[in-house]
C-alpha cells in the first residue's frame, strides 16, 4: 500500500527525480569546515521560529514593549527559553555566517564557477547585520536604546546624504515610537523576505555547482 | 579567464568528486550533527546564562554610557583610536564611512578583484596575510573595546598602544606587502611579525588597563522585586510627605511645606483616577502649584524610568484594591522579637529605618545633620549626637522623640530642640519597641553581637 502511495506523489510530485537531482549528488571530500553554511541556515530556521512565538506576546511600541518582553521572561509558559535562544541564536548566527565566509575566502572558493554565490554571501552577511541591528532595539531597554542612538548616528555622518539617512532610520531626528515601529516591521517583514529570496538563491548556486573541494597543490 | 583554464577546473572538480562522498548521507550527515550541537549549545546557553536584565529604555538619562551592539564594538573602537589622530582624525565621515565602506567594497567584489584562478594557499599569500591581519585586527579591537583610551590620570599611552594595534602596525604591514609585491617569504615574515607584535600590545595592554568597575544596575524583573523596589524608592523619596502609607492628608515636618493639605495618595480618589501613565507624569514632572517637586531624571530629579514604574507598581498593589498583592510581597519587615530577644542592626534596624526614616535622614534633607543611611552614622552624626543614642538610658533623645515627646531646648525652654518623629504619624508600638530593645541593649550591630546579649539563646 505505502509503495502505491509513494508511486501515486512520485507521478505528480517527482519524488525520485528530487532524489537524484538534490540528495544522491557526488561531493568532494567534505570536512567540519563545511558544515558552516547549513548551520547558518539552521540557525537563521530557529530564529524564524522563535521570532515568530515571540511576536505573540511583543508589543512594538515604547509604552508596552520593555513590560512586553518582561512577560515573556516571568509570565510566559518557557517564554524565557524561546527569548533566550532567540538572544544567543542572534549572536552565533553572526559568528557563525563571519566564520562561514572567512573558510570562503581562505579557500579560496570563490573563485570560478562560485563567483556569485560569494556575491548572494556577502548580501547574507549584511542582512544578517541588519538583523541583528534591527532586533536588537526591540526590547526597549537601555542597551538597545543607546546601541541604536549611536548606531543610527554613525550611519548619520555620511557626507551629504546623513541627515536623510539619519531621519530615515530613526523616522525623525530623534528616536521615538516611529524608529521601534519601523526597526520591527524590518525586523520581522523587511530583512527576512530580502533574507529568504538571497538564500534560496544561495542554496540553488551550490547544489548547481557543488561544493567547492579544499585546493590542493595543483590547483 | 579563457576556455583552457575553466576545462582545467573542472576537471580537476571532477577529480575531486570521484574521489569524494556522497551528499546523501555524508555530507548530510555531518550538517545535522553541527545542527544538533548548535541546538544543544543554544539551549544550554539560554538557560544557565540567559539573558542579563537591563533596566527600561530612558532617553533623559545621558549618563548612560551607550555601546553599539558587541559585534560592532570593533568598529566603535576604531572611530574613537581614529578620532585620536591628528588632523584627519577630525574628519569623521573618512572612519565611518570610506573605510568601511571600501572594506566592504573590497570583500563584495573579491571574486573580480582576485582574478587569477590559483586557490592553493601557497599562491595566495597576499589576500590571505592581508585578511589574517584584518580579522586580528578585528578580533583585539573587540576584546579592548571596554578599555578607555585616556587614562583617569590624563595618561594617553593605554591610547597610544591601541591606535598601534588598531591602526599603525596593520597599515604598516598592508604598505610593505605593496613594497615586497612577490617576495612571499618577506610577506609572511610581514605577517607573522604584525600579528604577534599586535597580540603582545593587546596583551599588555588588556593587563594594564584599570579594573572596570561592576556597574551593577538593579533590575527588578519579577513583580514581587518590583514591589520591594518600589517600596524601598518610596521609603526614601516619598515618605518624608505622604507618609509610610500614603495616608497623609497634612503634610508635618517638612520645610516650607509645613500644613500643606494633600490628597492622600492611597486614597481611591487618587488610585482610581489617575492612570499609570498620568502617575508617571504626576511622579516625574511633579505638581509644581502643590509644592511637590519633580522625580523624574528629565526634569532634574534622581529617578529613571524603571524606578517611577516601580513606585507605580507598589502603590497600585499595596493600596489599590484592584489589584491582588502577592503573598510573598508581605512579608514582614523585620522578624519578630521573642520575649528578651535583642534585634540587631543589620536584621531589625536597618529596614525599620530605610522605611520610615531615611527619607529626611540623609544627605541634602533639613534634618539637624543626623543621617542615618549607615549604623556609624545612626550612632555617631547629627547636632545632638552626645545625646541622642546612650546606650542602657531611656532618656535618650532618640527614644524619646520616637515616643511622641519633643524635646525642649534646655536655653529656651519654649521652643522644641527636636520635634517628635516621624512628624507626620507616631511609629507602631512593636517598632518602637525594637528601638527600645535594641539602645537598651547597647545597639549591637550584627546577628550574632544580639544573640550573644540576648538572655535565652534564640532556638
Amino acid at each position: 500500500m505505502w509503495n502505491n502511495i509513494y508511486n501515486w506523489l512520485d507521478e505528480r510530485l517527482g519524488l525520485n527525480d528530487m532524489y537524484t537531482n538534490l540528495l544522491d549528488r557526488p561531493e568532494p571530500k567534505t570536512t567540519w569546515w563545511n558544515t558552516l553554511g547549513s548551520a547558518s541556515m539552521f540557525l537563521f530556521i530557529m530564529q524564524g521560529i522563535t521570532g515568530i512565538f515571540l511576536t505573540v506576546y511583543y508589543t512594538p511600541s515604547p509604552d508596552h514593549a520593555y513590560d512586553s518582553v518582561q512577560y515573556i521572561m516571568e509570565g510566559v509558559a518557557f517564554g524565557w527559553l524561546i527569548r533566550g535562544i532567540h538572544h544567543w541564536g542572534a549572536t552565533l548566527m553572526v559568528i557563525l555566517v563571519f566564520v562561514h565566509m572567512l573558510r570562503v575566502y581562505y579557500t579560496a572558493s570563490f573563485k570560478y564557477p562560485r563567483e556569485l554565490t560569494w556575491l548572494i554571501g556577502i548580501g547574507l552577511f549584511l542582512t544578517t547585520l541588519g538583523m541583528g541591528f534591527t532586533g536588537y532595539l526591540l526590547p526597549w531597554n537601555q542597551k538597545a536604546f543607546w546601541a541604536t542612538t549611536v548606531g543610527t548616528q554613525i550611519a548619520g555622518t555620511v557626507p551629504f546624504l546623513g541627515e536623510f539617512i539619519l531621519k530615515s532610520l530613526r523616522g525623525g531626528p530623534e528616536l521615538s515610537a516611529l524608529t521601534l515601529q519601523r526597526f520591527f516591521s524590518a525586523h520581522i517583514w523587511i530583512i527576512p523576505a530580502i533574507l529568504v529570496a538571497l538564500m534560496g538563491v544561495h542554496l540553488y548556486l551550490i547544489i548547481k555547482h557543488g561544493e567547492s573541494h579544499f585546493p590542493t597543490k595543483e590547483d | 579567464m579563457n576556455d583552457e583554464t575553466k576545462k582545467q577546473i573542472n576537471q580537476r572538480y571532477e577529480r575531486q568528486l570521484d574521489k569524494g562522498e556522497r551528499f546523501w548521507p555524508d555530507t548530510i550527515f555531518k550538517d545535522l550533527i553541527m545542527s544538533l550541537a548548535i541546538f544543544t549549545l543554544l539551549i544550554l546557553l539560554a538557560t544557565f546564562i540567559g539573558i542579563p536584565a537591563e533596566p527600561k529604555a530612558d532617553p533623559s538619562d545621558t549618563s548612560y554610557i551607550p555601546r553599539p551592539e558587541w559585534y560592532f564594538l570593533f568598529l566603535f573602537k576604531f572611530l574613537a583610536l581614529y578620532g585620536q589622530l591628528p588632523i584627519i582624525g577630525k574628519i569623521e565621515w573618512l572612519a565611518t564611512v570610506l573605510i568601511p565602506g571600501i572594506a566592504i567594497g573590497v570583500l563584495t567584489l573579491l571574486p573580480f578583484i582576485e582574478k587569477n584562478p590559483n586557490r592553493y594557499y601557497g599562491k595566495r599569500i597576499l589576500p590571505i596575510s592581508i585578511m589574517t591581519i584584518m580579522v586580528t585586527g578585528i578580533i583585539l579591537l573587540t576584546l579592548m573595546s571596554e578599555v578607555p583610551t585616556v587614562a583617569e590620570d590624563g595618561s594617553k599611552l593605554l591610547g597610544t598602544l591601541q591606535t598601534l594595534v588598531g591602526i599603525f602596525i596593520p597599515l604598516t604591514a598592508y604598505i610593505l606587502f605593496f613594497a615586497f609585491k612577490s617576495n612571499t617569504r618577506l610577506m609572511l615574515w610581514t605577517t607573522s611579525l604584525a600579528v604577534v607584535s599586535m597580540i603582545l600590545i593587546s596583551g599588555t595592554v588588556l593587563a594594564l588597563a584599570p579594573e572596570k568597575q561592576a556597574e551593577e544596575t538593579e533590575v527588578a524583573t519579577t513583580l514581587v522585586d518590583q514591589i520591594f523596589a518600589g517600596q524601598d524608592l518610596y521609603s526614601i523619596h516619598c515618605t518624608e510627605c505622604h507618609g509610610d502609607d500614603g495616608s497623609v492628608a497634612v503634610i508635618q515636618g517638612v520645610e516650607g511645606l509645613e500644613g500643606e493639605k494633600i490628597t492622600p495618595i492611597n486614597s481611591r480618589d487618587v488610585l482610581y483616577t489617575i492612570t499609570d501613565s498620568a502617575m508617571y507624569e504626576v511622579i516625574a514632572y511633579g505638581r509644581p502649584n502643590a509644592g511637590m517637586p519633580p522625580f523624574g531624571k528629565t526634569y532634574g530629579g534622581e529617578l529613571s524610568r524603571s524606578e517611577i514604574d516601580y513606585i507605580n507598581v507598589f502603590m497600585r498593589y499595596m493600596w489599590d484594591d484592584r489589584f491582588e498583592i502577592p503573598a510573598e510581597a508581605l512579608k514582614p519587615l523585620f522578624p519578630p522579637l521573642a520575649t528578651g530577644e535583642v534585634p540587631s542592626y543589620d536584621v531589625h534596624i536597618q529596614p525599620i529605618v530605610k522605611r520610615y526614616c531615611i527619607s529626611c535622614h540623609r544627605a541634602g534633607k533639613e534634618n539637624n545633620n543626623y543621617l542615618m543611611t549607615t549604623y556609624e552614622e545612626i550612632l555617631f552624626t547629627g547636632d545632638n549626637a552626645a545625646n541622642n543614642i546612650i546606650a542602657g538610658d531611656e532618656g535618650s533623645y532618640f527614644l524619646q522623640v520616637i515616643q511622641e515627646h519633643a524635646i525642649m531646648n534646655p536655653e529656651k525652654p519654649e521652643e522644641e530642640l527636636i520635634g517628635v518623629m516621624p512628624p507626620n504619624r507616631a511609629l507602631k508600638p512593636n517598632i518602637v519597641d525594637v528601638f527600645f530593645r535594641w539602645i537598651m541593649n547597647g545597639m549591637p550591630q550584627t546577628a550574632a553581637e544580639a544573640q550573644a546579649l540576648s538572655p535565652t539563646p534564640v532556638p
